[in-house]
């Protein structure tokens, strides 16, 4: 009798374990920033955008779905309603990377137009510039 | 002095075309079962004052939505997001003569083109606003399309969670280029 009721215990917590998964993947939320992600590609601005500008095909699938950390020099900050984008663009540029944050995950102190920046960001492609979504500023060691 | 008249006259032909790089688009499907919306704010759009051309580009990607396995499913099963990434929008905007960019208000624009969605491009017009603040010029639009008419098929078992028909709101302010 005993054994039964341990059985029928354990069918219930694995039950229990297997609804709670269920339920956690149908209504996870989605990560608001890359922050927490494990980096694929580091490489500078400049790179990054030359292997899209050179073959966007290839570079898409090089660098698209991956996590990108990428330094380059600050041209212009915006924000929004909800976040901010962080255009990364050399002075005689016409194109550049573009990554959008969060608000959370942003620290406007951290970054002056002007000045030299690392952003972690998941790559999505290319439009007139590359798109960086989800992004974040890493500690620096 | 020749520079101040070149540098005055390239301003002249630069101030013709306004740029947006952080456009924002979102859609919104509504069923007593399931409340859907997903954002991108990193639509890239295009005026051009003088011919009245207008343009929309996104990268499907970029939709944000709340739930991680919503925006999986918009990416794998309907959108082909891999094969197809971008979604675009070409037209023109037809009543361009009671548009004054250089004066402040709000103009109804009537735009017609052509919008791809899912590699399917169809004839599309809308109407929308354009206002003009301060010399600053944004642009807002709201319609609705359904999944069909871009060959998007939504399976039997999620078909009561989708609308049929999806509202889809632009919104843009843009800068000189």
């Amino acid at each position: 009798m005993s054994k039964k009721l341990r059985y029928v215990v354990i069918f219930l917590v694995l039950a229990i374990i297997a609804a709670g998964f269920a339920w956690w993947y149908t209504f996870r939320e989605t990560d608001r920033s890359v922050a927490s992600y494990k980096t694929d590609v580091t490489i500078d601005a400049a790179s990054l955008l030359q292997a899209f500008e050179s073959n966007e095909d290839s570079a898409n699938i090089v660098f698209r779905e991956k996590i990108i950390l990428v330094t380059g020099t600050v041209g212009s900050i915006t924000q929004d309603t909800t976040g901010y984008s962080v255009y990364l663009k050399e002075n005689d540029a016409i194109s550049g990377i573009i990554c959008r944050f969060d608000r959370p995950a942003f620290n406007p102190e951290l970054a002056t137009v002007g000045s030299s920046i690392s952003i972690k960001g998941l790559c999505n492609g290319y439009l007139m510039d590359v798109v960086l979504d989800k992004c974040s500023i890493p500690d620096m060691p | 002095m020749i520079i101040l008249v070149m540098l005055s006259v390239f301003q002249i032909a630069g101030a013709q075309k306004v740029v947006t790089k952080s456009g924002h688009i979102w859609f919104y499907s509504h069923t007593p079962l399931e409340e859907i919306e997903a954002h991108n704010r990193q639509v890239v759009s295009i005026i051009d004052e003088t011919t009245g051309e207008i343009s929309f580009m996104l990268l499907v990607k970029s939709f944000e939505f709340k739930r991680a396995l919503m925006q999986v499913h918009f990416n794998e099963n309907y959108m082909e997001s891999d094969k197809y990434p971008k979604s675009t929008f070409k037209g023109k905007i037809t009543n361009l003569d009671k548009i004054d960019f250089k004066k402040d208000g709000i103009y109804p624009a009537e735009v017609s083109g052509d919008l791809t969605v899912h590699n399917v491009t169809k004839p599309f017009a809308y109407k929308g606003t354009i206002e003009i603040k301060g010399g600053v010029v944004s642009a807002k639009a709201k319609f609705t399309t359904t999944p069909r008419e871009f060959n998007i098929t939504i399976p039997a078992v999620v078909e009561n969670k989708i609308a049929k028909e999806i509202q889809v709101t632009v919104e843009a302010t843009y800068a000189s280029n």
